[in-house]
Parts: C-alpha cells; sequence; structure tokens
C-alpha cells in the first residue's frame, strides 16, 4: 500500500496507523503491576495507579470466540464476522475477522491484525481501520 | 402493570401511568399517601417520570429518575427501598415503563462511542459470541438451548399479560431468522413496549396501610461491573455471582432456598449464564436441567415462570419492576394457569449495558419472602 493510499486511523485513540500502512492497537499499561487494558484507561482498575503508560500491542493472538452477524446497523453490510482475540500482553479485543471464508472460522484459530479501509470520515476521506484475519499458514 | 407487547396510540407516560393506577389499586391504598418516586426508564429522554405522574394528579413529590440500561427499573426499586431504609419516606412507589417501538427496530446496539460498537457489536452478537464459547467449553447443543425459548414461551402463553401468547416448538426456534448464529430470532427478547410499578412501604406503613398482602423485599442489590484485569472467561458471570452474593447476605438466604427465579434472558444464552451465576445450578449443569423439565413451572426450580424477558417482553425500563410484580404474584398464590405451588422465596435478577472492557455495566438481585 502506498503512502497516499493509507488513510487516516477510524479511532486515533485505539488504532495507530503509521504513513508506511503499518499500525497497532493502543491501549494502557500499568507501571506499577504490570496489567494491560483496552482502550486506554486513567488508571489500573487492579491496583489504582495512576502511572499508566499507552503501549502498542502484539498483532497476532488467538481466536477466543465468534458469531457471524446477519442483523445490524445501516453502517454495517452483512452478513460479517465478529470475534474476540486474545493477545499475549493479556487483553481481549473485538473486531471483525477478513480473510476466510465465514464457516471456516473455528475458535482458538491464530489471528493477525489487519488494517483495511473502514468507512470514511464526514468529508468523504477514507478511513483505516482494523479486523483480525487467520495467520498465514493456517 | 400494564400489558406488555405493542402500544401504537400510548406512550411511556401512559404506560407508566397505567401501571401506577394498577399498583395502588392492588394496594388498595389512597394514592396521596405516596411521598417519593423512582422511575426508571432508558429511551424516553428526559424527566419521563414527572410525565408519569402529571398525568395522575400527583405533583410536587420528590422524584427521581433512574437510568441503568436493562436494570433501570430495578435500580428504580432499590432506590426506592433505600429511601425506606434511610428512614426518609414511608410509602415509595417504583415505576419502570418503556415504550420501545417508538424508539428501536431490530437489534439493539451499544452507545455509538463504544469502541467495540465502532467494529460492529450488536447486543445479540455479543451474546451469540457467549453462546458459540459456551457450546465448545461444556457441549451444550443447538437443540439444548432451543429449549429455553420453548419453555419460556410456553410459560408465556399462560400469562395474560404477554407479548407472545403461542407456543412454539424446537424446530420453530431452528427455523426462525438467523440474527447472529448460533441464535435466531426465537433466541431474542423482543421489542416491547410496557410498564410496571410496585409500592414499597416501610414496617410502620405496612401495618397501617396494607390490605394483608403485602410481601417481603429481604435484599436489593446493585453492582457495576470492573474492569478486566486479565480478559474473563465469557460463560460465567462474576458480576452477577458477586451481586448476588450481597442479596443472599443481607436476606440471610442462601440459593438452595430459592423456590423460584425471574431472571434476565435478553437471549437464550443469558438464561443459562444467569442461573449459573446466580448459583442456582451449576456451571455447565443447566442445559440438561432444562431438558429434564427442572425448570418448567411445575419442576425443581421453575426458571421464568411470567415468559421471561423472550415471551412476556422487554420493555427495557419497566422489566426489572414486571419481575418483581410477577414474583409479588406468585408468592401471593395469584398466578392463575401459571402459579407455582406454594413458593416462599424468589429471586429477581437484571443486568444490562454494556461499555467495552468491563463484564456488564448494571447488575441488580432481589429477593422476595411471602
Amino acid at each position: 500500500m502506498s503512502a497516499s493510499a493509507v488513510g487516516v486511523s477510524f479511532r486515533p485513540g485505539e488504532l495507530e496507523v503509521r504513513p508506511d500502512g503499518t499500525g497497532n492497537q493502543l491501549g494502557s499499561r500499568c507501571s506499577a503491576c504490570g496489567a494491560h487494558f483496552f482502550p486506554v484507561r486513567e488508571a489500573c482498575s487492579g491496583c489504582l495507579s495512576d502511572q499508566l503508560e499507552t503501549v502498542r500491542f502484539s498483532t497476532e493472538g488467538t481466536l477466543y470466540t465468534f458469531s457471524i452477524v446477519r442483523q445490524s446497523t445501516p453502517a454495517f453490510e452483512v452478513p460479517y464476522a465478529l470475534g474476540y482475540v486474545d493477545f499475549p500482553e493479556g487483553v481481549r479485543i473485538m473486531g471483525q475477522i477478513s480473510g476466510i471464508d465465514l464457516d471456516e472460522i473455528k475458535i482458538g484459530m491464530p489471528m493477525v491484525l489487519s488494517l483495511e479501509p473502514f468507512g470514511e470520515d464526514e468529508e468523504g476521506n477514507p478511513l483505516t481501520g482494523y479486523r483480525f484475519r487467520p495467520a498465514e499458514g493456517n | 402493570m400494564t400489558r406488555f407487547g405493542k402500544h401504537p396510540d400510548s406512550d411511556a407516560a401512559d404506560l407508566g401511568a397505567e401501571a401506577l393506577h394498577g399498583a395502588v389499586a392492588d394496594a388498595g391504598i389512597d394514592p396521596r399517601l405516596i411521598e417519593a418516586a423512582y422511575v426508571g426508564h432508558v429511551f424516553q429522554g428526559m424527566v419521563t417520570g414527572q410525565r408519569v405522574l402529571a398525568q395522575v394528579g400527583l405533583a410536587g413529590l420528590p422524584l427521581a429518575n433512574v437510568e441503568n440500561a436493562c436494570s433501570s427499573g430495578a435500580t428504580a426499586i432499590r432506590e426506592a427501598s433505600l429511601a425506606i431504609r434511610a428512614g426518609e419516606h414511608d410509602v415509595v412507589i417504583a415505576i419502570g415503563t418503556e415504550h420501545l417501538t417508538s424508539k428501536f427496530r431490530g437489534a439493539l446496539t451499544p452507545d455509538p462511542s463504544d469502541p467495540e460498537a465502532a467494529v460492529g457489536a450488536t447486543m445479540p452478537s455479543v451474546y451469540a459470541m457467549r453462546a458459540r464459547r459456551y457450546m465448545e467449553e461444556f457441549g451444550m447443543t443447538r437443540e439444548q438451548l432451543a429449549l429455553i425459548p420453548v419453555k419460556n414461551k410456553s410459560n408465556a402463553a399462560r400469562n395474560p399479560l404477554a407479548h407472545f401468547r403461542k407456543e412454539i416448538t424446537v424446530e420453530d426456534v431452528l427455523e426462525s431468522r438467523p440474527i447472529a448464529d448460533p441464535l435466531r430470532l426465537h433466541d431474542c427478547s423482543p421489542v416491547t413496549d410496557g410498564a410496571a410499578a410496585v409500592i414499597l412501604m416501610s414496617d410502620k406503613a405496612a401495618k397501617q396501610h396494607s390490605n394483608g398482602r403485602a410481601v417481603k423485599l429481604a435484599a436489593s442489590a446493585l453492582r457495576t461491573g470492573t474492569v478486566d484485569v486479565e480478559p474473563a472467561s465469557m460463560t460465567f458471570e462474576p458480576l452477577t455471582w458477586a451481586t448476588a452474593q450481597d442479596a443472599y447476605e443481607r436476606a440471610g438466604i442462601g440459593p438452595e432456598e430459592v423456590d423460584f427465579a425471574e431472571v434476565h434472558d435478553c437471549f437464550s444464552i443469558a438464561e443459562v449464564l444467569r442461573v449459573e451465576g446466580l448459583g442456582l445450578f451449576k456451571q455447565g449443569d443447566y442445559p440438561s436441567a432444562v431438558e429434564r423439565g427442572d425448570a418448567n413451572i411445575e419442576g425443581r426450580l421453575p426458571i421464568n415462570p411470567s415468559g421471561g424477558l423472550i415471551g412476556k417482553g422487554h420493555p427495557l425500563g419497566g422489566t426489572g419492576v414486571a419481575q418483581v410484580v410477577e414474583i409479588v404474584r406468585q408468592l401471593r398464590g395469584e398466578s392463575g394457569d401459571r402459579q407455582i405451588e406454594g413458593p416462599r422465596v424468589g429471586l429477581a435478577h437484571c443486568r444490562g449495558g454494556k461499555a467495552v472492557g468491563i463484564e456488564g455495566a448494571a447488575c441488580t438481585v432481589q429477593i422476595l419472602v411471602r
């Protein structure tokens, strides 16, 4: 993807999109106890410390569960797959699933973060969001 | 309470007023005895409670509108009970009302600011994912899950105030429109209009004014979900468990003493997670218990004899109050065709709302004793 084709992150506080088209999901890490949170928090609910730093999460995780959504709001074209992916930092993040037939998705599949076009802003500029797709060779 | 269903010719204030009149008539009191009001609703806009009271000519009372998603009505009851326990009031009305058909069609979604709503989460899809995981972990079959709407709609068919009055079969469930796999239309509670009201009294006021039919509210517990430090299991509900423990402790009653329960079955899988979270059934056991008939009105531990949210309907703000109305009527032996034999202890459970990273927004457990 060329730099000019990279849209702005659909939610900059939760998804960092760099000019080269790579990116990471953002969250918080507690400097006191090491707990991780998605999205960014102001204080740790484990130890109540407010010493939280914003961190980039890993891009590889495991599918915890999923559903094929067949009725949704007008903003989303159905059907689409939605899943929760567990990441090594100890966070579970929901996202749509792409790159696989809907009837081949299985709990426990290794998944990777995938930056993809995700709607437009109010002025019609393309936005970049995230989906999860099965890891290569899976 | 009002009939639950579609009420195209009325609004939340009309429904709330009808429920209020019903509660006052049932208590047999002069409505001017009511000292304060708490009114739960979700999508009805500002000061809906005041519009209800204006409708019936009760002006000047202290009144608070209460919003806690699907636990709004139950939270109104809890606030009313706290006002009485605090010694501030002796007679308080709690009302829950919702005219949902004028506000929503199809699947409810979390607030659009929520990061999960932004990627396409709907309420059915979140429960569908929990159902999928529960099936994987505990071997529940799709047919077993279908027995829950079959049971609840059969109970609703015996409830004149229910939204649905028609029995269904497992095949009807499995052939209904897919909403979010593995959930289908019959697994989901409907978009419903309705209202319910209850009058709470201090012991002193109950002695003076009650017509002898009052039942005791032994506990009314409320919690909000904690932020997950580790991803929580989605097949068990620590929030329901913790709220239930508060209620059991306050009431001095354990789960083994509960004779029946109204639980928040917004979806078929939700009933499984709720009764197990409440400690009424062991984790993983409920699907086979339903198969054996244990949760039927004639069973060992009836669950959702009113028809539940799936059968009776789910007017968000009205739901928690309607559960308590059902429990009161069951405890008094006034439930007609769906009467449970001689219950002493009934439990009502609500939970509602979704915010990313917390297990659930608001959960209530109330225990009533004859």
